[in-house]
């Protein structure tokens, strides 16, 4: 752990007063620019923002699941002084059919109301907006608007959502995908079966949703927001309002947290037609409450496996039927499933594969993307079904997964063979090799080890040790023929470049890599990250790890073209071609050493600038049994996961987390590390203590104190056992996206342990105490 | 309104009888955060130095002020008083939190996992309950329970703890190793001077229970007069007696004020073993 005393040092070094120098380049691990102001608490984030005359925006929210509106009336809110607008699906351009629709919108299907219109399908769906003087105002001017509901029976059982009458004009199932592949009688010597139940974890961002809307005088409007997609948030934006796209400008604010996706399109839409609606700036800020019922959430999910092997260990057969409940409505859950079918199998090699897979509207709270959608759900059950395999076989669990792993030039069961590096034996290797950290020992000193935290209940004679291992992967960038791109512009004049790239910096750390990109390229260290608008040229979201491929290739070739337009004429005078000269320090040099001119002379005065695009090779989508080349590249991860279980109350304590991940290259060692800790955090609460409870479809839980995040004393100790440097060729730089398959992976190994420690068969997720009481 | 003294405090209370008293207002600005409370005036108790404090009255029993943050109640010096206090204040949610909030919030919140509650009710704890010009001693058992709640303008002042000089525990059970709220606790004391153990289980109720024929019997089983030995038996069988006593058949049942006739529910079954452990291993540890 970092000591007060160490980040200050660190901080100070960023700061170059008197310390080294600042780290430079890729492969180094400069601090974040945000790192400070972050620190110091002066970085600004959405909830601060401030405009003149400001109104305050809040909304009123369905108490119930599902249910018809018959009418609303919202004279009396209109009524109350300080009021200056309240607008519901009326007020939102019109359906097809000429009624209100409440203009739905989502990323892939449109089938997600900014209003409600006619009926509600979650709890919490938005109804109506109002803008007032004062927050208190308007909150109140909330509870005065009168809903005539007719409550309508819940579809909470995902199961029933094939049988039970349609929720949406687009009906109940948002996706099948059958995968077929190899002979479908083949049978295997041993047969293991399981049923697998992952719960509804939450992304819980530090900073609730919170955004300012601004008009404009042409009638447009200006929003202020922590987006993550700045082009497609104004485009769905536009379209809801039914302005064009040009009309809205989406400035992007500081990101208080976000896995991926940060507000959702209902927030931002109604933030704008408020201030069209009152003429003036709105605000809103929404509270942890109503974060946790808007916002979407992991896809819980329902796994029933059966992997047939032979007398060895190796894998026949696999069948599977995965069902993920997309909630009301349909986001990405069809893009969640295709992971989730693809991925059925994990890194292993399975020549039959039979697997039907379904995403399902229910009446709960909408899913979406989550750091490894799909993906992370089938980990958790392969993963398991190994370890079922590995006792019932008598092997090591690492053995059974070496026999099967899946190497570079094997095909998946969708018939794509994974042409990048698929170092799956060499990562297994790399964390069985780590020593194991010490047992507890049995003293009073060292209380604060036990599971149950300090000043627990726990009792040394009454703990287990257990170790588990997972391997998992997760696909890059968009899949199933998404059109992938990027576009940056890089400046440089002076001592100094700019880079304008709309990619997000959502914490994941882009802006610092762009900037080490641009070092390299052109040799200068001061380089300037314009703050990312829709204004820009399109970068597309922050999401499924695509910025460092996207646009961080992006930033290089427009960096290359800039170095290029640099270095010509000089190469010109002095006869020689430009592969001869190098930049480094500032300074232009020639392989010879004749040359040696500063960057800012042989600028002269002039600015250059060089935009570029980047455009990954592209992919095609699932056909009807599952087949296709439907992904870029894959990450590949293995963890080993050492967890102490006091079998008698359930508790457990992760211990360590070993970790060894495919990042193709390390182009900033620290920041991999940040994220491979943050993906472990993510993973473990998922693994024990995340879970946003429903009744009937009614939230149980969405409060800070209900929803219980990892702290400090939660997470493990996270060692790092090797960064896979395997150059992926067709990625920028070689590099491969870090962030998701740690998250991946870390609640299959969590699980692992827990099942080595209390030899109890942890079929579902998180792990409940009762789940880990074996007495 | 800020006073300085005691007496300034009530006054205050006395004056303006919309006021509600604060202290380290961790749960009080909770409720006004969530909208359940919108005090019209408040009586801040930080400055009333004399109820951040404790002090000795006939010789066996210590009066603790309310004011008494958790942090300093976890302190060594405090510890070593009356150790069960300590461990409930320990434990009883994140730093930030222990650093302001008070003994006197936690009873006066009365929430069902508040933690030194079942502690002050094994402790058979009474409060001073202070208005202007009068005062009024109340068992903790009487205001956790409602017989004799606080009343409109009465302020918590002191909390009179017996000295016990003999082991006492606080165990808490969360599920989780960071700070959580207890899904089941249990304060068990010994009290050498009459031969008694007596124990509260917290958070499975409304109020923290005493098993008292539990106690009873498991006084009986105790080698007083000597190392204060026990059978390890009798220590398991006074936590399924403890867990039994405190945890209803019908514990998480749906319509759980109806006789549940199947036996006890899954609920129950679980959260019996947990406090059958939790019993069990301060039983334990008291007499270790
Ligand atoms: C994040 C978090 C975690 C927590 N975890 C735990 C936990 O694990 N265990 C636990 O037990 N509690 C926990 N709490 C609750 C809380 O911190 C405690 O109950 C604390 O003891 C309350 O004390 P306070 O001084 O902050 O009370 P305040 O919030 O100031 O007051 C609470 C109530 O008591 C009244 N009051 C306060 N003092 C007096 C007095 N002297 N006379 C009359 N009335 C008075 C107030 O009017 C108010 O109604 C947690 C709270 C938070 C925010």
């Amino acid at each position: 752990m970092t000591s007060p005393t160490d980040i200050g040092a660190a901080l100070q070094q960023d700061g170059g007063e008197g310390g080294a120098p600042e780290p430079f380049g890729l492969g180094s691990s400069p601090l974040r620019s945000d790192a400070l102001p972050k620190a110091l608490g002066i970085y600004p984030y959405a909830a601060d923002l401030w405009a003149e005359g400001l109104l305050w925006g809040a909304v009123l929210r369905s108490p119930h699941p599902h249910a018809r509106i018959r009418g609303i009336d919202t004279s009396a809110a209109l009524a109350l002084p300080g009021v200056h607008a309240v607008v519901t699906a009326a007020d939102l351009p019109p359906g097809p059919d000429g009624g209100p629709d409440g203009a739905p919108a989502g990323p892939i299907v449109a089938d997600r109301p900014v209003l409600a219109a006619g009926v509600v399908r979650h709890h919490g769906e938005p109804i109506a907006a109002v803008a007032a003087d004062h927050p208190d105002t308007a909150r109140l001017a909330v509870g005065l608007i009168a809903v005539d509901y007719e409550p309508l029976e819940a579809v909470t059982d995902p199961e029933q959502a094939f049988t039970a009458p349609a929720l949406h004009p687009d009906g109940n199932l948002f996706r099948h995908l059958p995968l077929r592949t190899g002979d479908p009688d083949a049978v295997g010597e041993i047969v293991v079966e399981g049923l697998y139940q992952v719960g509804r974890q939450d992304p819980a961002p530090l900073g609730a949703e919170a955004g300012l809307a601004v008009p404009r005088p042409d009638g447009g409007v200006e929003l202020h927001l922590s987006s993550t997609d700045p082009h497609g948030d104004r485009d769905r934006t536009a379209a809801c309002l039914g302005l064009e796209p040009d009309r809205v400008r989406l400035v992007v604010t500081g990101v208080p947290g976000a896995t991926t996706d940060r507000e959702d399109i209902s927030f931002q839409v109604t933030l704008a037609l408020l201030a069209l609606r009152t003429g003036r700036p709105v605000k809103m800020t929404l509270t942890r409450e109503e974060s946790f019922q808007t916002h979407t959430s992991r896809h819980p999910a329902l796994l029933r496996y059966r992997h047939h092997a032979d007398a060895e260990g190796t894998l026949v057969k696999v069948e599977a039927q995965i069902l993920l409940d997309g909630g009301a409505y349909a986001d990405v859950s069809a893009e969640a499933l295709a992971a989730a079918t693809a991925f059925s199998v994990g890194p292993y090699v399975c020549p039959n594969v039979f697997v039907d897979a379904w995403a399902v509207r229910t009446n709960n709270p909408p899913a979406g993307r989550m750091r490894g959608e799909g993906a992370l759900q089938a980990c958790f059950a392969y993963e398991s079904q190994l370890d079922q395999l590995a006792a019932r076989l008598g092997v090591d669990p690492v053995e059974i997964r070496r026999r099967n792993a899946m190497a570079t030039g094997d095909p998946m069961p969708t018939g794509q063979a994974v042409t990048c590096p698929a170092p799956v034996g060499a990562l297994l290797e790399a964390v069985a090799a780590e020593p194991l950290p010490a047992l507890p020992v049995d003293d009073p000193d060292a209380e604060w080890l036990l599971p149950g935290g300090p000043g627990g209940a726990g009792d040394p004679a009454a703990v287990r040790r257990g170790i588990g291992y997972a391997v998992g992967m997760v696909h890059m960038l968009g899949a199933e023929g998404e059109d992938e791109v990027s576009t940056a512009t890089v400046r440089v004049s002076g001592d100094h470049a700019t880079v304008i790239c709309a990619a997000v910096d959502s914490g994941q750390g882009f802006a610092t890599l762009a900037r080490q990109i641009v070092q390299t390229v052109l040799g200068v260290s001061e380089v300037y990250i314009a703050p990312a608008d829709s204004d820009q040229s399109i970068a597309g979201p922050s999401a499924r790890g695509r910025h460092t491929w996207v646009s961080g290739g992006a930033v290089e070739r427009a960096a290359l073209m800039v170095r290029h337009q640099l270095l010509q004429p000089i190469a010109a005078n002095f006869g020689m071609s430009v592969e001869l000269l190098q930049i480094a320090d500032g300074k232009i040099t020639s392989y010879d050493g004749v040359l040696g001119m500063p960057v800012a002379e042989a600028l002269e005065g002039k600015e250059l600038w060089a935009t570029a695009q980047c455009r990954p090779h592209p992919t095609e989508p699932l056909d009807e049994s599952g087949q296709g080349d439907a992904f870029v590249s894959i990450a590949f991860c293995a963890m080993r996961a050492v967890v102490d279980v006091d079998i008698e109350l359930g508790a457990v304590r992760v211990v360590e987390m070993t970790v060894a991940q495919d990042v193709g290259r390390a182009l900033n060692p620290r920041q991999i590390e940040d994220r491979i800790e943050a993906g472990v955090a993510q993973g473990v609460g998922l693994a024990l203590l995340e879970d946003l409870r429903t009744e009937g479809g009614v939230l149980q839980n969405p409060s800070l104190t209900g929803y219980r995040l990892p702290t400090a004393l939660d997470t493990p100790e996270v060692r790092i056992a090797a960064l896979l440097e395997e150059r992926d060729v067709v990625a920028t730089f070689g590099a491969k996206a870090v962030s998701a398959v740690p998250a991946v992976v870390a609640p299959a190994a969590v699980a692992a342990a827990v099942r080595a420690a209390t030899g109890l068969p942890v079929g579902r997720l998180p792990i409940r105490p009762e789940d880990a009481v074996a007495v | 309104m800020l006073p300085a003294s005691l007496d300034e405090a009530v006054d205050a209370l006395a004056a303006t009888p919309a006021a509600v008293p604060v202290a380290g207002a961790t749960d009080l600005m909770e409720a006004v955060n969530a909208g359940r409370l919108r005090p019209a005036a408040l009586v801040g108790l930080g400055r009333i130095t004399e109820l951040r404090g404790w002090r000795y009255e006939d010789g066996g029993t210590a009066v603790l002020g309310a004011g008494l943050t958790h942090a300093r109640m976890d302190r060594p010096d405090f510890a070593a008083l009356i150790p069960a206090l300590a461990d409930a204040a320990r434990t009883a949610g994140p730093p930030q939190v222990r650093n302001v909030g008070t003994l006197g919030g936690n009873i006066v919140t009365a929430a069902p996992a508040g933690d030194t509650l079942p502690v002050l009710t094994a402790l058979e704890a009474s409060v001073t309950l202070a208005r202007a010009g009068a005062s009024r001693e109340v068992p903790v058992s009487h205001l956790l329970t409602g017989l004799d709640p606080v009343r409109p303008g009465e302020l918590l002042t002191w909390v009179r703890v017996p000295l016990l000089h003999a082991p006492q525990v606080f165990l808490k059970a969360t599920g989780r190793s960071g700070p959580a709220r207890a899904t089941a606790s249990v304060a068990l004391v010994l009290d050498p001077a009459r031969r008694a153990v007596r124990c509260a289980v917290g958070a499975v109720a409304p109020v923290p229970l005493r098993p008292l024929e539990a106690e009873a019997w498991v006084a009986g089983c105790i080698d007083w007069d000597g190392s204060r030995e026990i059978d390890p038996a009798a220590t398991a069988a006074f936590g399924e007696y403890v867990a039994a006593a405190c945890v209803p058949d019908s514990y998480g049942a749906e319509g759980a004020w109806e006789a549940v006739t199947e036996g006890p529910s899954a609920a129950a079954v679980r959260l019996r073993r947990t406090v059958s452990v939790l019993a069990r291993r301060a039983l334990g540890r008291a007499l270790k």
